[in-house]
């Protein structure tokens, strides 16, 4: 049962070797055991994003201020999560950053681990939220969360979304699948979080299992955006598939790049812009509640495009 | 000497190298040693002596000429680890793969960190009086972990990449392709080397010894005695030539048949010290029969010169001392000493050397393998020679067995049959009071039940890390035991009911260790249980315990003869209320108490634990936030005698005041701080 990456390995190993007759033996080894003639999809991924406090701040890698993502991919899978740190927290003195940053860092090596179910991103969000109640440093804080899986044997994404964050499917133009925000009230999501000890009982505090979990083929050339709330809070959703829709099929990664970093750059112009009807405002006008301009919020991007 | 026609000069080095390393790889114990010829149980001596030096040409066998250098693949069994097992923080199969924090130095979940540290533990109430101590060796492992690599290699180079407190590695073996443990390389000098100062992540490459047969499974060992804190594993690297697999019979038969050549009889070791030896590589046969047609008259005449000359030699010692008394007492030897004398004497032994001595003669047979020296057995130090047949043997010889450790044996491989030591039980096992068996590997269903049936008179049963979850094994003979006053069940998955009903049936039991018990557990049912039947209970460990609400502590306090409990990383979110106030007026002979993560804990609960524990001398706090300042000095103060204090990760201290503190109050006090962003 060779893997790919074990095989390329006996490969390399037998050119050192220099006999011809190995050389042919690995060969055919590689060829009767790979996944049969079909390539399989994997992710073309870039990153971009503010902090809200982004002039004064410095860049720390994987966040950007409360917000955290991260990337990985195996043999098996791709997959790409964001988190958004609550900031209510601020004011008692808990820095929210660190505990989606410990979230998003958990998952991640996870993903690398044995017993990784690509089919069921949940369980990567549900131990991650119990590995904190194993750290020795006391975690405290609560989060969003998105996570994204591309399983490339069957080409399909299962997602798991708890909260605000979301993701977006746009395929020829049009957004073919979307993520479904989770609020409990306006502007206070679903959230993952551990309270101080002594506050359970007055604290939001909604289970892993509590994520919507949506599974979809895609398609080579589809385009997929995972970000934070301060981007679907700015920019409108017609102003995304647009410029989503210009990366359709793209391979380039700096092409990818320079649009992740297009979407994040609007995001933040438009979260300071006084007078512009965000979707945020429009929300809230929704709620009774009289707002106008953009939500200065962290701004997190996960741009990907489905290759073969 | 001889001039044989079938002596060289490359045979002579052959021969001083053998010597030289068989003596070498004998790891030393604190018993003597005899130096006496070899019985079947030192065979695995001889073996080295041959893989090492000369006699095996693997490079024949090696086609490939490079080296390659492979980071642990995975993790085959482990002695202890911090963290729980379905946790990737602070456990065991961190140590696979590349190093994930080093060179950064600190405590990092991403890495393996084990249970304990430092002499603490064996200065607690609970502390393990060895069975027969002067087996044990000069530096006993504490701590073990065996490790899986893909390739297999002549092994040349380990590195070992320690990103906290290093220094706690004593032993690198491997085990071999010849289904043997060799040890690669022992430390020496863990005594006499000054305490390594921690302060930078360490890449530690210990010199190992060379072997010619390859391996592809390392096994080290740890001492964390003269360690400050935890110590912490990120990576280990292996290199070394490699080896192809597809020659691997032809090496192990290539190897067997050496052996067989080489297996030293007395003759053949007559022979080597006469440097007179027929080089038998192939064709033996042939060669035999040339030698018992064509040298054997010559072999004769040497032989019988050597004789004469040795005569000679003697003769003139005795001419030359010209104190006569000395040679009449030199003719009261050991074989005139009563039995009981040579009992005693031999009682000093480990167990090599008594089975050593009993090869000399017929009566130092008799006396080394009289009963009374096998009452107590400890087979820990001889985990890598534990067989069937050693088993079977002490079995004979062990009519009256009181104490039995075995634990380590049969690990990885499996070297004992479960019948075999079930057949020993049910021999030997009636009057057993101690009985280790921890991370054995030879235990099933039916050894247990014969445990619990024989067994009846136990009063210390120590199952560390039997069995793995699910729960494979069924104890539900353990039930059986009535008299027990010690009971381990570290990292072992136990059923609850079987649990409760044991802890019903031993009202005498002191010391208790459930640590890692299963989450299917619950631990308040055990603490109600244990309030209401075992209340001689000295000490009690629930580490990582999940499920203990403050109601279970509440009632634990009925155990007022309580000196040592860890509630480490239990009490999860609750809030304790009075409970700990309850719990600690109670139980006022409390000197090791451990919450560790506890964060519950308020200031007034650390105000109860300075007013109300005179006696403490072990406390851990670690990771509780939100106590201030004043209450720690409080502790400090009114504990008088406590000699450790953990406080890492709490706030609101700083290094100066832990430095102040420690100075004033004579108090080793651990404190450490993580960088805020942790990738």
């Amino acid at each position: 049962m060779y893997s790919l990456g074990q095989s390329s390995k006996l490969i390399s190993r037998r050119f050192l070797c220099s006999r011809f007759s190995a050389l042919l033996e690995a060969a055919t080894h590689v060829i009767s055991n790979s996944a049969g003639h079909k390539s399989r999809p994997y992710f073309i991924s870039v990153v971009c994003g503010f902090p809200k406090d982004f002039l004064t701040s410095n860049y720390k890698p994987g966040k950007y201020g409360e917000d955290s993502w991260f990337t990985t991919s195996t043999p098996t899978a791709d997959v790409l999560g964001v988190a958004d740190g609550v900031g209510g927290w601020r004011i008692y003195g808990v820095d929210s950053g660190e505990f989606s940053s410990f979230l998003m860092k958990t998952c991640e090596r996870l993903v690398h681990c044995v017993d990784f179910n690509p089919q069921r991103p949940v369980n990567l969000l549900s131990f991650s939220y119990c590995e904190l109640l194993e750290q020795e440093k006391p975690i405290i804080g609560s989060s969003t969360a998105c996570v994204l899986v591309l399983d490339r044997e069957s080409g399909t994404v299962y997602t798991a979304n708890i909260g605000d964050s979301g993701f977006l499917v746009v395929r020829k133009g049009r957004i073919v699948h979307k993520s479904e925000e989770q609020q409990h009230y306006f502007n206070t999501p679903f959230q993952l979080s551990m309270p101080p000890p002594g506050c359970h009982h007055r604290v939001l505090s909604d289970s892993p299992h509590s994520a919507n979990t949506l599974s979809f083929p895609v398609l080579v050339g589809d385009v997929i955006l995972v970000a934070t709330d301060g981007v679907f809070d700015n920019i409108p959703e017609t102003l995304l598939v647009e410029i989503l829709k210009e990366v359709e099929g793209v391979t380039d990664p700096v092409k990818l790049q320079m649009t992740a970093n297009s979407l994040a750059a609007i995001a933040r112009a438009l979260s300071f812009d006084k007078d512009f009807m965000s979707p945020f405002a429009i929300n809230a006008r929704r709620n009774n509640i009289h707002a106008t301009g953009g939500k200065p919020d962290d701004i997190t991007v996960v741009l990907a495009t489905v290759a073969v | 000497m001889s001039q044989s026609s079938a002596t060289n000069s490359e045979d002579d080095s052959k021969t001083a190298n053998n010597e030289s390393v068989a003596v070498d790889s004998v790891i030393d114990f604190k018993g003597k040693h005899f130096g006496l010829e070899s019985t079947s149980q030192d065979s695995d001596d001889y073996l080295v002596s041959g893989s090492e030096g000369t006699m095996i040409d693997v490079e024949r066998f090696c086609h490939a000429d490079y080296r390659i250098e492979q980071y642990a693949h995975s993790v085959l069994d482990f002695s202890s680890q911090y963290g729980i097992d379905l946790s990737i923080s602070y456990t065991a199969p961190n140590i696979t793969g590349r190093p994930s924090k080093y060179p950064e130095y600190g405590d990092f979940p991403q890495t393996f960190a084990m249970r304990t540290y430092g002499a603490w533990w064996d200065r607690a109430p609970s502390r393990l009086k060895e069975i027969q101590p002067q087996n044990v060796s000069e530096i006993p492992a504490e701590d073990f972990i065996v490790l899986y690599f893909e390739d297999y290699i002549i092994p040349d180079e380990i590195a070992i990449f320690e990103t906290y407190n290093p220094g706690a590695v004593i032993r690198v073996w491997a085990y071999t392709i010849a289904k043997t443990w060799i040890c690669l390389w022992e430390d020496k000098e863990f005594y006499t080397k000054p305490i390594y100062s921690p302060s930078r992540a360490r890449r530690f490459t210990p010199p190992l010894k060379r072997i010619q047969l390859p391996t592809k499974t390392i096994r080290l060992e740890f001492n964390h005695q003269r360690l400050h804190y935890y110590t912490e594993i990120d990576a280990v690297l292996l290199s070394g030539k490699k080896f192809n697999t597809r020659n691997m019979q032809h090496l192990l038969d290539y190897y067997e048949r050496q052996r067989k050549v080489l297996t030293l009889g007395s003759i053949l070791c007559k022979l080597q010290n006469m440097k007179f030896r027929p080089i038998c590589r192939d064709n033996y046969q042939n060669r035999l029969q040339h030698f018992l047609m064509h040298d054997l008259d010559k072999f004769i005449s040497v032989l019988s010169d050597v004789q004469i000359q040795s005569m000679q030699r003697q003769q003139q010692q005795q001419l030359q001392s010209s104190n006569t008394d000395e040679m009449k007492i030199s003719k009261i030897g050991l074989k005139n000493m009563p039995f009981e004398i040579m009992l005693k004497i031999f009682s000093y032994l480990d167990l090599k050397s008594l089975f050593r001595v009993g090869a000399v003669s017929r009566f130092l047979y008799d006396v080394s393998t009289h009963p009374l020296l096998y009452s107590e057995l400890n087979l820990k130090p001889y985990w890598h020679l534990a067989s069937t047949e050693l088993l079977s043997t002490l079995a004979k010889r062990a009519t009256i067995l009181k104490k039995l450790d075995m634990s380590w044996c049969g690990c990885t491989v499996q070297t004992i049959s479960p019948t075999e030591f079930k057949k020993f039980i049910q021999q030997r096992g009636d009057s057993l009071t101690h009985l280790r068996l921890n991370s054995t590997k030879f235990l099933n269903a039916s050894c247990i039940d014969t445990l619990g049936i024989v067994c009846d008179n136990l009063k210390e049963l120590s199952l560390r890390n039997c069995s793995p979850s699910p729960p494979l094994l069924n104890f539900s003979c353990l039930a059986n035991l009535k008299n027990l006053e010690r009971l381990d069940l570290f990292q072992t998955v136990i059923e609850s009911d079987l649990l409760l009903t044991m802890l019903e049936n031993n009202p005498k039991l002191k010391h208790l260790n459930l640590a890692f018990c299963s989450v299917a557990v619950n631990m308040d049912d055990v603490a109600q249980h244990i309030a209401k039947y075992n209340k001689q209970l000295i000490s009690l460990d629930m580490w990582k315990a999940h499920f203990l609400s403050a109601q279970g502590l509440l009632v634990l306090s009925n155990c007022h003869n309580l000196e040592e409990i860890d509630f480490g990383w239990c009490l999860r979110e609750a809030s304790l209320g009075d409970s700990l106030r309850e719990f600690l007026t109670q139980c006022t002979k409390l000197k090791k108490l451990f919450l560790a993560a506890v964060r519950g804990l308020t200031d007034r609960d650390l105000e109860y634990i300075a007013n109300l524990c005179p006696n403490l001398e072990q406390l851990d706090l670690m990771g509780v936030l939100g106590i201030s300042k004043e209450r720690y000095i409080d502790i400090l103060q009114k504990c008088a005698k406590l000699q450790l204090l953990d406080l890492c990760f709490c706030d609101n201290i700083m290094d100066y005041d832990v430095a102040l503190w420690s100075r004033t109050f004579k108090v080793d006090i651990k404190s450490c701080q993580v960088p805020n962003d942790f990738r």
